[in-house]
């Protein structure tokens, strides 16, 4: 017992002599749960949707405004049908309502009209999240006003809803999670493999002190850098076709022909934005643990608050601007359009010049960070 | 004839501390120079500075004619270093951890690589990791990988420390053989018997050069100083008494022997009359010759580790 306090004696002094992990092990922490608390709701909230009312009457109004009042969405008008799928597609909203002009004229005669609502269906928490509430629109503070049954006819009916809600599921029909989660489990897996092989490989130089050796040779800070991240380029390469092959054969998940090129592309980008992280982690971290310990920081709320699993409209407005400022949440964007959506790289083409941005951002901090001297 | 090294008012400090203080050196082909100095003294920052691994604070240096802050890419193929660890990739292979060192030089033949591993008598582990060598074996494919580009000056820190004393003999066999064939050697050590063996040296204490030149040089700097030895059990009374008499420089105790540098305050006759005064001597104090170590005890004040 005694022996064991000893141990974890030193264990702590050791500790103590590395303030930057201290820093880490308790700041961290306390910064991730306040921001995960904050943002992460399975219920959506200010999701935008898109919605066309040709029928401009008191009850399509009525319609509209209990969709509001939930809370679930942001409601905008655009100008006709293909104009909300469309939006949908390019991700400018989350899902769509279509209400035709012979509503009101149908709910007189009591044919039971319909209401169309689209929702994206590579968000499955939404789309699920809607299933489940979409009684809440036709309930009976909404549909009392509906109903224009004859009060003194002899067969007092239970009348049926007075309309009915159709609820389509767009890109991912069968609301498939493994579709929905397997593009973004590509860019996580991706994320380990870059950031956190990357981080630990310079730092391990400087523990092997075969760094010190490196520098008195000629080889060149670029040369460094360059010849030391290419294997791990290459990795990350394989394994973002290896899953998506794989996703592909095991889980149906598509795997579009004619996207190769944007593909390609993402691929690229993300990973040189997090390879160049990983070095200028790297280029800040003194140990391996330390480098492991900021990666992992920075691999948490990527999967957390990027959109992955939690729409990112969910999250309180303040809680937002974080993620964008994750790579992450551009490139689950992007595949998902990729991929489920049939996007084509013009509607994407903001996500792509985020995700360079990031690439250009975090090269230049490893080249600036990554002295020639030891000192 | 022009010296491969030299190194004018070289300064290096790290905060408010001072680790190398306007240090001149000269270094020539074909020659090994020793930096010598107790821990600390500096040895480790002035080879760094002088490799281009950190930047001094002020000062300059000629390397290879060169200059050491606008040329030192250029420097750099051209230099050979060793570091006071091994910067060896422990779980690569002996051949590829050289072949690795090898490739960031302009190219160095698989045969001379080869070669190389022979004549250090690495061949035997040439496909055993570097990680499983032992101490010695690991230091001399340290050198062996800083020096396959045929380095024209080739800087070592403390190449021999923690080394067997029959290794480190091999080991200087190795840095003759390389001065011979026209390299200079920038080694540092606190081994007095390695000092010896240089062609000229330097003593460095908390930054300073305190002595430089050649072996006989330094020693002559005690020329009107006397170095006694005698033998007895330990006595810190006695040796209280000593240090309070006038001319007694230095005592350097080990074990049962006692070894003092006079200055001519004190004759021969007056040492021996003071230990006849104590019962614990075992006999006269005899005059030896003065070394490199007795010079820099007098010096430093230090004892050299």
């Amino acid at each position: 017992m005694k022996l064991i306090l000893a141990m974890a004696k030193k264990e702590f002094l050791q500790l103590r002599r590395d303030p930057r992990l201290i820093g880490f092990i308790l700041f961290f922490p306390v910064l991730l749960m306040i921001l995960f608390g904050l943002a992460l709701k399975l219920e959506p909230e200010n999701v935008r949707m898109a919605y066309v009312d040709n029928d401009q009457s008191l009850f399509s109004n009525l319609i509209k405004t209990s969709i509001w009042s939930e809370g679930y969405f942001t409601l905008y008008e655009v100008d006709n049908e293909a104009a909300i799928i469309r939006d949908i597609q390019l991700g400018k909203a989350r899902a769509g309502l279509f209400i035709s002009s012979t509503f009101s004229a149908a709910l007189f005669e009591n044919s039971q009209p319909s209401v169309q609502m689209y929702v994206d269906g590579t968000m499955p928490s939404l789309a699920t999240a809607m299933d489940n509430n979409k009684h809440s629109i036709t309930d009976d503070s909404v549909t009392n006003d509906m109903y224009f049954l004859d009060p003194d006819a002899d067969n007092v009916v239970i009348p049926p809803d007075p309309f009915v809600l159709d609820v389509e599921v767009l890109f991912n029909p069968d609301k498939k999670e493994t579709w929905f989660f397997l593009p973004g489990v590509v860019g996580v897996l991706i994320m380990q493999v870059s950031l956190i092989l990357t981080a630990t490989a310079v730092v391990r130089e400087k523990e092997n002190n075969t760094l010190e050796q490196l520098i008195a040779s000629p080889l060149s800070k670029t040369g460094f850098i360059a010849g030391k991240i290419l294997p791990y380029v290459i990795i990350a390469f394989i394994d973002f076709y290896l899953i998506l092959l794989l996703g592909a054969w095991l889980f149906d998940l598509p795997f579009p022909a004619t996207n190769q090129g944007p593909l390609f592309l993402l691929a690229l980008a993300y990973v040189a934005g997090l390879i160049a992280l990983g070095v200028a982690i790297s280029t800040i971290s003194q140990t391996q643990q330390q480098a492991i310990f900021l990666s992992i920081f920075f691999l948490i709320p990527s999967i957390l608050l990027s959109g992955f699993i939690f729409p990112v409209e969910a999250m309180p407005g303040y809680i937002q601007p974080v993620s964008w400022l994750l790579p992450f949440t551009y490139f689950v964007e992007i595949i998902r359009g990729l991929l489920l959506k049939g996007n084509s790289m013009s509607d994407l083409v903001v996500d792509y010049l985020a995700l360079l941005g990031f690439a250009t951002v975090f090269t230049w901090l490893s080249i600036v960070r990554f002295r020639k001297y030891l000192d | 004839m022009t010296a491969s090294l030299s190194v004018n008012d070289l300064t290096k400090r790290f905060g408010d501390v001072s680790a190398v203080d306007h240090l001149d050196l000269e270094l020539y082909p074909g020659q090994i120079f020793g930096l010598l100095g107790p821990n600390a003294a500096g040895k480790t920052t002035t080879i760094r500075m002088l490799a281009g691994i950190i930047r001094p604070t002020s000062g300059s240096a000629v390397v290879l004619g060169m200059d050491l802050i606008r040329e030192i890419n250029a420097i750099k193929s051209r230099i050979g270093y060793v570091a006071q660890h091994f910067a060896l990739y422990p779980e690569l292979t002996v051949s590829e951890n050289l072949a690795f060192y090898s490739s960031l030089y302009r190219s160095v033949p698989r045969a001379r690589q080869a070669a190389m591993l022979e004549q250090y008598n690495l061949a035997q582990f040439a496909d055993r990791y570097a990680g499983r060598l032992s101490g010695g074996y690991k230091r001399r494919l340290s050198i062996v990988c800083a020096i396959s580009h045929d380095p024209e000056l080739v800087f070592l820190d403390e190449p021999t420390a923690g080394i067997d004393p029959v290794t480190r003999k091999e080991l200087w066999d190795v840095f003759y053989d390389l001065a011979a064939a026209g390299k200079t050697l920038f080694v540092t050590t606190h081994y007095m018997e390695e000092a010896e063996r240089c062609h000229r040296l330097s003593f460095l204490s908390q930054g300073h050069r305190v002595a430089y030149g050649t072996p006989d040089e330094i020693r002559g700097m005690l020329d009107h100083m006397h170095v006694y030895s005698f033998t007895s059990n330990h006595n810190p009374r006695m040796v209280a008494a000593l240090a309070r008499l006038q001319g007694v420089k230095v005592i350097n105790r080990f074990g049962l022997t006692t070894r003092l540098v006079v200055d001519a305050n004190l004759s021969r006759e007056e040492l021996e009359r003071f230990l006849d005064e104590w019962p614990v001597i075992d006999g006269k104090p005899v005059e030896e010759s003065i070394s490199l170590e007795d010079v820099f005890i007098t010096l430093t004040g230090n004892m050299p580790a």
